[in-house]
């Protein structure tokens, strides 16, 4: 073009204009893509749009009285996806139809919608169908021949079991120190703790293991997010601002989120139900107030959770996530309730009523079948204790008895496993300082009386209907009682203002097998094998002397480990076994013959350790040897300039210049007295 | 008699001849020690916090604290001068503008001082200029207390961050470092210092607290000594190795000399 250009100035004749067009046979070379291509880009497209328009389905069919309510409900719940740029809410006969369009400014976004707003349970009548409009088309369309659909990408978290192929069946534990900035996993190991994974601000506040070890839970201020694997992965995020507290279902299918900070009345958002697989929202609630977290509880096999309100007990079930039988029941004056943990048996308890006495039941869902009433007289308060398999159920009773003014504490325990559930009754004569279940088994301990005077007493629930006082210890240092999973061993404790006293107890014959103290002891924790018992003095109790110890289930002190600003421990908890009870028995009859052989290997590796050792310390004690050796050559070195400094004479051994002691011999006074020697005469 | 407010350091030269001391009441004074004479007086702006003699028992120094508006400074006297002593004159002065004195002994030959800063940091000082010669920081929180081997080859430290470290008082080169889980407010090194048995011990602590003693080469704890109600402030080892003693908040100085197994036990190594 230039050219051309020129060539026209060239043939310019003055007061003749110049003729700037392009000679009649030019071609244009230059395409509009080239020369437009920002503009071009953004020409609209004949199918844009629709692939970015949602239709929602089973929408509530409202009047317009009702309509601006409800399309602000919409725009809450679906402009979390994207920017809502179009809505449509066909009528008919004066209401909407029930189902609505609603366009996003991206494909992207609208994808989305549908994946994470399909199945939402507005309320108990309305669960939305999301899809996207040009689906519809789609699936009218389909052709005849079958196209096998595309596979996703695996994201490939690795076992989630990793940790217990572990050859040594080291557990492992969290540890958060240095006020909350670093959080760690370690493996136990008898001689110390071996680091697995460290990071920085791997949580915001604390953190939470699944029931069955699966995954490890951290806190941020937009939610949650769960961890696991051998490397620790995210595997999960769950979006809650402003997030506090968490609990997870017995079968690790959901997490169930609570934050302040998100409730309103259209849209609960207090707490968050999610399914942990796909990380989908399948409910959320109100809550009042979150003073007894978890407020939803969980049957044991996750078929169920529950919540108590005023007079109501609300019964759910999963996945539906609907109440059991499309209502709650009304228990008038309902103060309490929990689900056995072996058995979809719900205890709860209701307070005297005019004439009508205070009463425990025992109800089985889903049936509501009432397997036990127990009328109780007097009563004051009741707690309910669970056995770790259901097998009994202790309802702690105060009660203050008719003409006295005093409250006694009486334990009811009901016998779950037999026929008709019979209940004991044991009379307590001093208040109950605490009390504990045996886990995977039959007895209980009770710390009672007061301080000073605070006894522990061991009661076994036999076969033949009594319940037996089997041991009782005075003047205990104790405020909490700790089990071991397993059973029978425990630990006694008195935490924080009990200055970290601690005993450890055999209760197979009830016998002390060690006394010891871990200084102002915040926290007591056993491993999930019941082979550790780990004590620790926590920074958020105690700003000195944090540090985790480490102590063998019967009272022997392993390990000192400290760490700066030391705030939790918190063991990682293990599945239940896969073996069957024939398994457990016969490994047990040949308990001898593996413990010949695990012996061996901890000779083996202690010897490697103290081997080790031992290698690093003659590798120091030689460094240290070799650096003396340099500092005494230059010191005989110096020995010149020593000399002359002080003035010649040789100070370098202490005894060196005998030649200058003096010896000096020194009489002094002690008493005068005068004798008469009188007349010698 | 003598000083009219707290007196924070004390040393006596090497044929006791000498006695240096330095105090609250702003001045740091020189006496006799067989007649208890006041030789001199050195009147400062703040509180005297470290003092000490030299080698030679010729050089004195000191250093005063950061207090109202005064700054640190670490102040060199040469004895052999009278007309230092008489006009308050130091021969070389030098300001820490940045972390206070908070402890310091001589080096080996009377060259230069190792000072404790207030930040962690350990700084040599020239007594020639007053120039710092080397510096190092081991530590992360205040040095509370510096103390020589028998021979000057080696400085312990002992520090707020709960540690004590060992260096080599010519190059600062860091050794080793002994922990606790409490700030040590005072370390001493055994002068029985065969590659063996070279024992540190360190004292401090808040509530519960213990003299504990390390290993020097291991860097591994051996042992604990109950008995003080208070903090330990200060530990030193008498100069036969034979035993040590240990001043205490609670206002007691406790004398413990060493069981026959403290000579004979040996690590494994």
């Amino acid at each position: 073009m230039r050219d051309t250009v020129m060539e026209d100035e060239v043939e310019f004749e003055e007061g003749e204009e110049p003729s700037f067009s392009d000679p009649e046979d030019f071609e244009d070379d230059i395409s509009d893509q080239e020369l437009l291509e920002d503009v071009l880009r953004e020409r609209p497209q004949e199918a844009d749009g629709i692939d970015s328009v949602i239709v929602v389905d089973n929408v509530p069919q409202v009047g317009p009285e009702r309509l601006e309510k409800l399309k602000n409900v919409i725009h809450k719940i679906f402009s979390k996806f994207g920017k809502i740029t179009n809505e449509f809410y066909p009528e008919a006969d004066g209401k909407t139809k029930g189902y609505i369009f609603l366009e996003y400014t991206s494909p992207g976004q609208a994808a989305e919608a549908v994946k994470n707003a399909d199945g939402y349970k507005l309320d108990k009548q309305h669960t939305f169908r999301v899809n996207i409009f040009t689906d519809f088309d789609k699936y009218m369309n389909i052709s005849d021949e079958w196209e096998t659909p595309e596979k996703q990408p695996f994201r490939d978290f690795g076992n989630l079991r990793h940790w217990l192929e572990d050859p040594d069946c080291r557990d492992q534990y969290s540890v958060i120190f240095e006020s909350g900035e670093r959080t760690g996993i370690f493996s136990n190991d008898v001689k110390e703790p071996i680091l697995v994974e460290e990071r920085p601000r791997w949580t915001e506040t604390y953190v939470r293991w699944s029931p069955k070890g699966t995954y490890l839970a951290t806190f941020h201020q937009r939610g949650i997010a769960l961890w696991g694997g051998e490397k620790f992965k995210q595997i999960q995020r769950f979006s809650h601002q402003g997030v506090q507290l968490i609990d997870f279902s017995p079968c690790e299918r959901y997490v169930v989120t609570f934050s302040p900070l998100m409730d309103t009345k259209e849209d609960p958002q207090a707490i968050i139900i999610w399914d942990i697989l796909t990380g989908q929202k399948k409910r959320g609630f109100h809550c009042e107030s979150s003073t007894h977290w978890p407020i939803f509880k969980w049957s044991h096999d996750g078929k169920f959770f529950a919540r108590m309100t005023q007079d109501t007990l609300s019964i759910y079930e999963t996945p539906s996530m609907g109440l059991l039988d499309k209502k709650s029941l009304k228990i008038s004056g309902i103060k309490d309730f929990s689900w056995s943990p072996g058995d979809n048996i719900i205890a709860f308890w209701v307070p005297e009523d005019k004439d009508i006495p205070a009463r425990v039941t025992l109800m089985q869902m889903p049936s509501r079948q009432e397997i036990r009433v127990r009328n109780l007289f007097n009563v004051v308060d009741c707690k309910l204790h669970w056995q770790k398999n259901g097998d009994y159920l202790c309802v702690k009773v105060d009660r203050t008895p008719k003409g006295t003014q005093g409250v006694v504490t009486n334990f009811e325990i009901f016998r779950m496993r037999e026929k008709q559930v019979p209940v004991d009754v044991v009379e307590m004569k001093e208040s109950i300082i605490a009390f504990a279940w045996e886990p995977n088994g039959s007895k209980f301990a009770v710390l009672h009386g007061e301080s000073p005077r605070i006894n522990v007493s061991f009661y076994h629930v036999k076969n033949n209907g009594k319940i037996e006082l089997i041991k009782m210890f005075d003047k205990q240092q104790a405020n909490s009682i700790f089990w071991s999973p397993q059973g029978q061993f425990l630990v006694l404790a008195g935490l924080r203002s009990m200055n970290g006293a601690l005993a450890f107890v055999d209760t197979s014959d009830c016998t002390i097998m060690n006394i010891a103290e871990h200084y102002m002891a915040s926290d007591v924790e056993w491993d999930p094998t019941g082979r550790y018992v780990v004590t620790s003095v926590s920074w958020w109790s105690h700003k000195v002397d944090n540090a985790f110890w480490v102590w063998t289930f019967q009272g022997r002190l392993l390990q000192k480990n400290i760490k700066d600003r030391f705030c939790q421990l918190l063991w990682r908890p293990r599945p239940p076994t896969l073996l069957s009870q024939e398994q457990i028995k016969t490994i047990k009859k040949d308990l001898k013959k593996y413990s010949k052989i695990f012996e061996q290997k901890d000779r083996l590796s202690q010897s490697k350790a103290s081997k080790e050792l031992v290698d690093k310390r003659r590798t120091m004690q030689e460094d240290y040897r070799k650096y003396r050796e340099d500092a005494l050559k230059m010191y005989q070195e110096q020995r010149p300039l020593r000399l002359q400094l002080r003035g010649g004479v040789d100070t370098d051994d202490l005894d060196s210049n005998v030649d200058d002691w003096e010896e000096e011999t020194i009489e002094f006074f002690i008493n005068e007295e005068i004798i008469p020697i009188g007349d010698l005469a | 008699n003598g000083h009219t407010g707290a007196v924070w350091c004390v040393d006596v030269d090497w044929d006791t001849k000498h006695v240096l001391t330095g105090s609250a009441d702003n001045t740091c004074r020189l006496w006799d020690c067989q007649t208890g004479r006041q030789l001199a007086l050195l009147k400062t702006s703040s509180a005297v916090r470290t003092c000490g003699f030299d080698f030679s028992g010729n050089i004195i120094m000191f250093s005063t604290d950061k207090q109202m508006g005064y700054q640190c400074y670490l102040n060199y006297f040469d004895l052999r001068d009278p007309q230092q002593i008489e006009e308050n004159q130091p021969y070389v002065s030098v300001p820490c503008s940045e972390s206070k004195i908070t402890s310091a002994v001589w080096g080996p030959l009377g060259e230069f001082v190792i000072a404790g800063h207030e930040n962690g940091e350990i700084n040599q000082f020239s007594a020639k200029s007053g120039e710092v010669l080397r510096k190092v920081k081991e530590h992360t929180k205040q040095i509370n207390d510096i103390q020589t081997s028998v021979d000057l080859t080696m400085v312990i430290t002992a520090s707020k961050d709960n540690t004590a470290k060992l260096f080599d008082s010519t190059s600062l080169e860091h050794i080793k470092t002994f922990k606790t889980e409490r700030p040590v407010n005072s370390a001493a090194i055994s002068p029985i210092m065969d590659h063996v048995r070279c024992t540190v011990a360190v004292g401090g602590g808040v509530n519960i607290v213990f003299a504990v003693f390390f290993h020097a080469a291991y860097e591994e704890e051996f042992g604990r000594v109950k008995g003080h109600f208070g903090p330990i402030n200060c530990v030193a080892f008498h100069p036969d190795g034979k035993s040590y003693s240990s001043g205490g908040e609670d206002g007691y100085v406790r004398i413990h000399y060493f069981d026959p197994h403290y000579f004979e036990f040996e690590f494994e190594g």
